[in-house]
C-alpha cells in the first residue's frame, strides 16, 4: 500500500560535485521500504515545480525512523533541494515500485553500480549479506570525488563482502569503467567454478546494458533499475513507460527494477 | 448543510468535482489516496477501440508552474476497460465519465456502442488531444468536423454526451456552438495547450515528439477565459478545467460559468488533490453562506 507521508529534513550535505545526501525523518517509509523501491518527493518549497521527483532510498532505519536519499543536481528541482535546511518539511509518496528480487537462495551476487547508481544497491547488498550470501560490489564513477558511496559500503563490514572500484580518470581505484571489473569478476568466477547466481546493476543505461549483456553471456539471472521521467509516480499517467518484451510497462510501479529477460536488450 | 449536487447535462454528480482524463487512469492507482466514490465522478483515461501504443519517450517535461505531456493516448482498448476498470469503479460507487477517443468518426461510434451496456454514466468525446496524428485535436479545430463527430456520437447513445474542446483554436466559442448544435449535452474545457520545450545545452527537444500539451497552474488564466467565453456563448453546462489545484481555483471556474470542474495535473503533485478540492468547495460555501453550490455557477461579478 502506498501512502503520502510528511517527511522532515534532518541533514542535507554535499558529498561530491553536484552530489548530495539528504537524511529525512519518515517513520512509516523507514519501516516499510524495501531495497530498490523509491520515494516520490514533492519540491515543497517551490510550487512552480508541479511534479515530484523520484529518488531511490539509499538506506532506511526503522528504529531511528530515518531514510537516506542520494541525489545529483540535474535541474531546477534538485537545485532547489540543495537549499533545504534541517527542519524543512516535504511530502513523499512511498514506498513506490517493484524493488530488487534476487533468487531466494542466492549464494553469490555481483552488484554493479555506476555513479549515483551505487545508492539503490546498498540496501540490497546489506540484505544479501544478512542472508549469508557472498557479495561482490563493483562501483564506478567519473572521478574519485564522485565515488561518494564507497566508504559506506566498506563500513558495512560484514563477512562475505568485497568492494572494488574504478574511476574513468584513474583518480581512485582502477582506471576504467566498473563494467570492466564486472567482466573480469564474471570471467574469473566462471574459470574457478565459483559462479555468481545473481547480478544487479544500476547506473547510466549504457552501463546497465553492458552489465546485462555480460550476465546473459554467463547465463546468470540479472536485474537492472531503470530511470525515467515521471509525473504521477503511482502508475496512472503513463509518462515513464519502458519498452519490454510484453509491450510498454511503467517504470514507476511495474519497475523500476526489471529482470533483463523482460527487456528487449 | 450545503447542497453540493450538480447536474452536468444529465449527469447527476454528488459534488462538482471530477478528474481530468489521463491524469487519474481509471482511479485504481489512486485507491490508496482517494475513495473514488466520494468524488462527483471519475473521468477515465481516453479509450480507443483496440488500444494504442502511445508515443516514444520522453513523454513529459516540467515547465514553470506546469508540464508538457505527449503520452499519445496509450490505452489497452475498450474491452479491457469494460472487463477490469468499469466493474471496479461501479463497485466503488463512482459516477463514471468515459473519455472516448478515435482515429476516425467510426471509431468514436464503435467505442460508444461497446460501452452502452456498461456502468459508464456519461461520455466525454475527445476531439482535443494534441498528441495524436489522427482524431483528437485534428478533428477538434474544425467546426464542421466537430459537428460530424458529435452528431455521430449523439445518434449512438442517449447517455449524457460531453464534448471536450481544445484551446488551440482562434475562437473556441465557434467550436463550442458547433458541438452544442450537433447534440452535446455539456462541454468540457480546456484540453492542453500545444507547446514545446528545448534543452539549450543539448539543443534537443525535451519531448521525443518535440511538441506536447501544456497543463498545470500555468494554463489556468487561459482556461478561465475560455470557460467564461463558452458560458456566455452557449446554454449547456460546462465542465471546467485547466490548472485547478485547490478549492479557490475550482470556485473561480464555477464563477466563470462552470457547472463542474476537473482536477488534472494537481493529481500528480498531490494524489489527494481531487477529494481535497471537493471538500474545499463545500467549506468555501459554508464560510460564504452559500447554501447551494449551483449559486456559484456564472456568479462572476463584473
Amino acid at each position: 500500500m502506498l501512502f503520502d507521508e510528511i517527511a522532515t529534513v534532518v541533514a542535507n550535505q554535499k558529498l561530491g560535485p553536484g552530489l548530495y545526501l539528504m537524511t529525512l525523518k519518515a517513520p512509516r517509509c523507514a519501516l516499510e521500504v524495501q531495497p530498490g523501491q523509491f520515494v516520490h518527493m514533492m519540491i515543497s518549497t517551490n510550487p512552480s515545480h508541479v511534479l515530484r521527483r523520484p529518488f531511490s532510498v539509499y538506506a532506511a532505519d526503522a528504529r531511528t525512523e530515518l531514510i537516506d536519499v542520494l541525489y545529483q543536481v540535474v535541474g531546477g528541482g534538485t537545485f532547489e533541494m540543495t537549499k533545504w535546511q534541517e527542519g524543512t518539511r516535504t511530502a513523499i509518496v512511498a514506498p513506490v515500485g517493484r524493488g530488487w528480487k534476487p533468487p531466494y537462495n542466492a549464494r553469490r551476487a555481483l552488484l554493479v553500480g555506476g555513479g549515483v547508481g551505487a545508492a539503490p544497491l546498498y540496501m540490497l547488498c546489506d540484505q544479501l549479506l544478512d542472508k549469508g550470501a557472498d557479495v561482490d560490489v563493483v562501483l564506478g564513477a567519473a572521478t574519485g570525488e564522485c565515488l561518494v558511496c564507497l566508504d559506506r559500503y566498506f563500513d558495512l563490514r560484514k563477512p562475505g563482502l568485497r568492494v572494488l572500484h574504478t574511476t574513468d580518470d584513474g583518480s581512485a581505484g582502477a582506471e576504467g569503467f566498473c563494467t570492466d571489473l564486472a567482466e573480469d569478476a564474471l570471467a574469473l568466477a566462471a574459470r574457478t567454478g565459483k559462479r555468481y547466481d545473481y547480478v544487479a546493476a544500476c547506473g547510466p543505461e549504457p552501463m546497465m546494458r553492458i552489465a546485462a549483456g555480460l550476465a546473459k553471456l554467463y547465463g546468470i539471472p540479472c536485474e537492472v533499475s531503470l530511470e525515467r521521467r515521471m509525473a504521477c509516480g503511482i502508475g496512472a499517467c503513463l509518462s515513464c513507460v519502458v519498452d519490454t518484451v510484453d509491450g510498454k510497462k511503467r517504470a514507476c510501479v511495474d519497475g523500476p527494477v526489471f529482470d533483463i529477460r523482460e527487456l528487449p536488450w | 448543510m450545503v447542497n453540493m449536487n450538480v447536474n452536468l447535462g444529465g449527469l447527476f454528480m454528488k459534488n462538482p468535482v471530477t478528474t481530468a482524463s489521463g491524469t487519474f487512469a481509471a482511479g485504481m492507482e489512486f485507491a490508496d489516496f482517494v475513495n473514488v466514490g466520494d468524488l462527483g465522478a471519475v473521468t477515465t483515461k481516453g479509450v480507443s477501440l483496440h488500444g494504442w501504443e502511445g508515443n516514444e519517450s520522453p513523454r513529459i517535461a516540467e515547465t514553470p508552474s506546469g508540464m508538457l505531456n505527449s503520452i499519445g493516448l496509450q490505452n489497452p482498448g475498450v474491452e479491457h476497460l469494460k472487463d477490469v476498470e468499469l466493474p471496479w469503479l461501479a463497485e466503488q460507487g463512482a459516477r463514471i465519465i468515459v473519455n472516448v477517443s478515435g482515429h476516425s468518426i467510426e471509431e468514436y461510434r464503435e467505442v460508444i456502442y461497446a460501452l452502452e451496456d456498461t456502468p459508464a454514466d456519461a461520455y466525454e468525446v475527445n476531439v482535443s488531444c494534441p498528441n495524436v496524428d489522427a482524431g483528437g485535436m485534428t478533428m477538434g479545430c474544425d467546426p464542421t468536423m466537430v459537428a460530424k463527430v458529435v452528431g455521430t456520437c449523439r445518434s449512438a447513445t442517449l447517455k449524457p454526451l460531453i464534448v471536450k474542446l481544445t484551446p488551440n483554436v482562434t475562437d473556441i466559442t465557434e467550436i463550442a456552438k458547433a458541438a452544442v448544435d450537433a447534440g452535446a449535452d455539456a462541454l468540457s474545457l480546456i484540453n492542453t495547450l500545444l507547446g514545446m520545450a528545448i534543452d539549450a545545452h543539448t539543443r534537443r527537444p525535451k519531448l521525443a515528439r518535440v511538441v506536447g500539451g501544456l497543463s498545470g497552474p500555468a494554463v489556468k488564466p487561459v482556461a478561465l477565459r475560455m470557460v467564461w467565453e463558452c458560458y456566455k456563448a452557449t446554454s449547456v453546462p460546462i465542465l471546467g478545467m485547466g490548472g485547478i489545484a485547490n478549492a479557490d481555483d475550482a470556485v473561480e471556474f464555477m464563477l466563470a460559468g462552470a457547472t463542474a470542474v476537473a482536477v488534472g495535473t494537481a493529481n500528480f503533485t498531490n494524489p489527494h488533490a481531487s477529494i481535497q478540492v471537493a471538500r474545499g468547495i463545500e467549506r468555501y460555501c459554508r464560510e460564504q453562506g452559500v447554501e447551494d453550490v449551483n449559486e456559484l455557477i456564472g456568479g462572476l461579478v463584473c
